[in-house]
């Protein structure tokens, strides 16, 4: 007897998301999962990888399991435990089985914040056997050719105890994701929020100032996802530099010169 | 007399009575007391309150002192705002302390001075208030990243930013941030719109000592920079609409030049627009320069500019190389080249509309994207020249430029070779709990090392405790093994079969089922690092001396197992200049021979100045990374040093440091063997931080003990 834990993050993707493709991302997808290959995407964080995911997942028209990542994650937490039910222990399947059964797309989001054995599980999965074995059940299941799984890192903030081993990444498709160029991406702006014309290009030009200042003081610059949401403030009538200051300066850091020098930079432009 | 007058008159005489009774007479001796007290008596009663409280304490370090200060306190308010009159007086009070009598007094005397120093230093702003935030602001801005610093007039000579130390020019401190912001935000628009590239460079060249010319460039840059900055960054613009006035005549002046240089406000003019206008305006009057706008030096711009023209194209080459493909090197010295067609073009040139500049690298027509080592360097060449000039981009032999770049590299940055010469000395200021104040700068601690001793203590230490060490080593395993596998958890990676059963067991007789069914591992980290506070004084001379030394030989032996981060210093000292710290073993080293000498080595040295100690140490454990850090004092006494360094100013100054401690996240715990800690470790450290061992025999087995049960 088995149950399934998930039944929230599992759906289909009913309405088109909003995606604007950068290059030849979706072909290249579309092809790793015709091939039953597992794919890699890399960047920053804030630049639309979960975003492309659902997008492909409501393209192919597959449900679409995701788990985001954590380190207490642990191997069964992605593949299942026993629980006790009334007396009895009942197997029940965690998210990456589920996903394996009904197959779905499976987006294991941040891997490398997962413990070490998590990513290890996911091997017999990625290579040709395409595999999920289930020691606790002693099961072998074997995934059908609609399952997929793909996984996000961010190369950008991986320190020396968080990196994605060789044995892992080379199993995978990698496609690199990085902020859209500046024109596609005022058109996602002003598509997500509503703003006009100018306001998204004037918050474009503002993202690229505070990514100059990345590694002299920032970490990382002004994410895609934070101008949407400066944007989105903005739209409903909030001042553009109090939405800059809010949705990005002090999203990005609470280093006292640094806030104050984003938020000159915001001043400058608006 | 009226109610009123009655009234006054009343106050005076008490004010009279107060304060000659505070500084003892001596107020007297200085001239007209009655006017004095008139004066006082028109203050607030606030700031009268502030007299009386202050005189009381200055009293009681001199009475003197206080004499000249009520003696010049309605000065003071009358010139300055609360928080000044206090600064002035913690100034003359520092200067007392470490410099006498004389000197404070000058201080107190010089309040018209310090009133006006005071006005300036908050409305002006300084280089050093502002130059963090500027730095990250030009960055922003985008381009070649620019150093900061200062010299006499604001210029940039394209790798730095020069600006004055301080602009003082407005009432509001405000408004002189926004012109030291502007100021560099001009200098900054050179470099990025090109001002100082190349081919602008060159044609200037015969020219550089010509100041009419020069003056002439200036002006127009700037009417051509500001067009630039309106286009691209509105509300920079805004902000230089406001700064940019200079008197009546000044703005006809420069409305007169604006229109005869018509053709610089278009976008696309360039710095060579510039020069070729100058011609037309040599005859016309020059307007004032605007408050931001900052000299010209062509000269150094050039020199700066050629040798990092230099620099960038071997950069560059080699890059391109690397790009192309490396030329084969067998041997037979026919090497095949792969050839590559390697193109970089860029899509918007800075200065030309957009700030953003796209840059594209194709190989042999193949878009890719530009690596991102190579993005800076592009950049900044494109800003010199605003294209990637054909040279650079001819092959080059490998190998020749590589000495030259190291060279180079090394002259880049002289200030970081410049600092420190004295490493082992500190300043550290000091609690006065009867003014409530800190003695700025007061202790003056230094970092010695200790003379290596005997090391067969060692060796008998571990022999004689034998028995006390297994026992150590066997708790401390026990802590290593213990929290691996937790069992009877809310959840976790498998189930806890034990509890399971017994919980079915539980429901089949009718009671509560337990949750707590499941197993998990827990991070085995242990993050710790510790800091142990030996005390080196007097009083500890001879079986606690041994003990303490014991001590540490067991502890050493009990965390080389665990293997926490731990540090050894023990603390000591005569008076305040002569504070001592004694490096027994540090974060970093081992538990080598030479740190069992030392540790053989601890001798009873002077007195116990506890918090200056506490400071030093605990800025150390500051600056190490780890989750738990730990201050454990070994301690005989209280805090006791020559120059009033004892009883209540000691313990407060102590639980003062302690205090600090707690602010920057660091647990403190002390043990001791002095049986009266009862009356003042709580108040220092807290009720439960502490521990009195009543044997100092026992200490070396206590120690030990006590720090597992802290640790876990």
């Amino acid at each position: 007897m088995s149950t399934s834990a998930i039944q929230t993050t599992q759906s289909f993707i009913t309405e088109e998301p909003y995606y604007e493709p950068v290059a030849d991302e979706i072909a290249v997808f579309t092809a790793a999962y015709r091939n039953q290959l597992p794919v890699l995407l890399k960047g920053p964080t804030g630049c639309g990888k979960t975003r492309f995911i659902e997008y492909m997942a409501w393209r192919l028209e597959r449900p679409m399991v995701t788990v985001a990542c954590h380190d207490d994650l642990t191997a069964s937490d992605l593949i299942g435990r026993y629980l006790v039910r009334g007396g009895e222990t009942v197997w029940v399947d965690g998210p990456l089985t589920a996903a394996v059964r009904q197959g779905s797309i499976c987006y294991l989001d941040e891997i490398v914040e997962a413990r070490k054995d998590t990513s290890v599980v996911i091997h017999p999965l990625c290579d040709d056997r395409r595999v999920l074995p289930i020691e606790k059940l002693g099961d072998l299941l074997q995934a059908p050719p609609e399952f997929c799984l793909a996984i996000s890192y961010n190369p950008g903030y991986q320190s020396v105890l968080k990196d994605l081993k060789q044995s892992t990444r080379q199993r995978f498709i990698a496609l690199e994701f990085d902020y859209p160029v500046a024109e596609t991406e005022q058109t996602i702006i002003q598509k997500e929020s509503g703003v006009d014309a100018g306001l998204a290009r004037q918050l474009v030009k503002f993202g690229a100032m505070t990514r100059n200042l990345k590694g002299s003081g920032l970490d990382e610059g002004a994410s895609t996802r934070l101008l949407v949401n400066a944007a989105k403030l903005a739209a409903e009538g909030i001042a553009p530099v109090v939405a800059t200051d809010t949705a990005v300066a002090q999203a990005l850091t609470d280093d006292l010169d640094m806030l104050k020098a984003v938020h000159e930079l915001s001043r400058s432009i608006f | 007399m009226s109610e009123n007058s009655r009234q006054n008159f009343l106050n005076r005489l008490r004010i009279r009575k107060d304060l000659e009774k505070f500084t003892a007479g001596a107020l007297s001796r200085h001239g007209d007391i009655d006017a004095l007290v008139a004066r006082i008596a028109t203050l607030e009663r606030p700031q009268q309150d502030f007299i009386y409280e202050w005189a009381e304490l200055v009293a009681r370090a001199n009475t003197e002192l206080a004499a000249h200060f009520v003696y010049r306190s309605a000065d003071a308010f009358e010139q300055m705002p609360r928080d000044g009159v206090q600064d002035w007086l913690d100034d003359a009070m520092t200067t007392f302390d470490n410099r006498g009598l004389g000197f404070a007094i000058e201080v107190l005397e010089s309040v018209d001075e310090f009133a006006r120093r005071y006005g300036e230093r908050h409305v002006r702003c300084d280089f050093q208030d502002a130059s963090t935030f500027l730095r990250h602001f030009v960055r922003g801005l985008g381009g070649r990243e620019l150093r900061l610093t200062t010299d006499d007039s604001a210029f940039t000579d394209t790798e730095a930013l020069y600006l004055p130390d301080a602009v003082n020019l407005f009432p509001d401190s405000e408004q002189n941030f926004s012109l030291y912001k502007l100021t560099a935000v001009h200098l900054w628009a050179q470099t990025w719109y090109g001002t100082w590239r190349y081919g602008v460079l060159e044609r200037l060249q015969a020219n550089y000592d010509d100041e009419l010319l020069l003056r002439i460039f200036n002006n127009l840059e700037c009417i051509r920079l500001d067009a630039c900055i309106e286009r691209d960054f509105p509300g920079l613009a805004r902000q230089f609409a406001v700064f940019g006035h200079t008197g009546e005549e000044g703005d006809q002046l420069w409305a007169r030049w604006r229109e005869r240089a018509e053709a610089l406000l278009r976008p696309g003019a360039s710095a060579e627009d510039s020069l070729n206008l100058i011609g037309s305006f040599a005859e016309m009057t020059p307007p004032p320069p605007k408050p931001y706008q900052g000299a010209m030096f062509a000269a150094r711009v050039r020199q700066t500019l050629m040798s990092r023209v230099e620099r960038e194209k071997s950069e560059f080459q080699k890059a391109m190389q690397e790009l192309r493909g490396k030329p084969d090197d067998d041997g037979d010295g026919a090497g095949v080249n792969v050839p590559q067609d390697v193109e970089i073009e860029a899509k918007e040139s800075p200065g030309e509309g957009d700030a953003e500049t796209t840059l594209r690298l194709s190989i042999d027509g193949d878009e890719v994207n530009l690596p991102e080592h190579l993005r800076d360097l592009v950049g900044s060449i494109m800003q010199d020249f605003g294209e990637i000039p054909d040279e650079h981009m001819e092959p080059v032999e490998l190998g020749d430029y590589s000495d030259e770049l190291l060279a180079q590299g090394a002259d880049e940055n002289p200030a970081l070779n410049a600092e420190g010469d004295d490493k082992s000395t500190f300043t550290y200021r000091e609690w006065d709990c009867v003014r409530q104040r800190f003695r700025e700068g007061f202790c003056t601690l230094r970092e010695l090392g200790v003379a290596p001793g005997d090391e067969s203590f060692i060796d008998d230490t571990l022999e004689k405790h034998r028995g006390v060490l297994k026992s150590i080593k066997r708790s401390f395993e026990a802590v290593l093994g213990e929290s691996r596998l937790q069992r009877r958890q809310s959840d976790g990676d498998d189930i806890d079969i034990d509890a399971v059963i017994e919980a079915i067991a539980d429901m089949a007789n009718g009671r509560e089922m337990s949750e707590y069914l499941y197993t998990r591992y827990r991070n085995q980290e242990r993050n710790i690092a510790v800091m142990f506070m030996v005390d080196m004084s007097g009083s500890t001379l001879g079986w606690v001396n041994d003990a303490e030394r014991e001590s540490l030989v067991l502890l050493c032996e009990a965390l080389q197992m665990l293997g926490d981060r731990y540090a050894i210093y023990g603390f000591s000292g005569r008076t305040n200049k002569r504070c001592e710290v004694y490096h027994i073993k540090d974060f970093n080293e081992s538990y080598t021979q030479d740190v069992k000498q030392r540790i053989a080595g601890i001798r009873p040295k002077a007195y116990t100045r506890m918090g200056v100690a506490i400071r030093h140490l605990g800025q150390m454990l500051q600056s190490t990374q780890a989750r738990t850090k730990l201050l454990i004092t070994l301690s005989d006494g209280r805090p006791e040093d020559y120059g009033g360094y004892k009883g209540k100013y000691g313990i407060e100054d102590t639980r003062h440091a302690l205090l600090e401690l707690k602010q920057a996240g660091i647990h403190a715990y002390c043990i001791t063997i002095d049986n009266e800690a009862q009356e003042y470790l709580p108040h220092m450290y807290g009720t439960a931080n502490f521990a009195v061992i009543d044997e100092v025999s026992k200490l070396p087995y206590k120690v030990a003990d006590i720090y597992r049960r802290l640790t876990t």
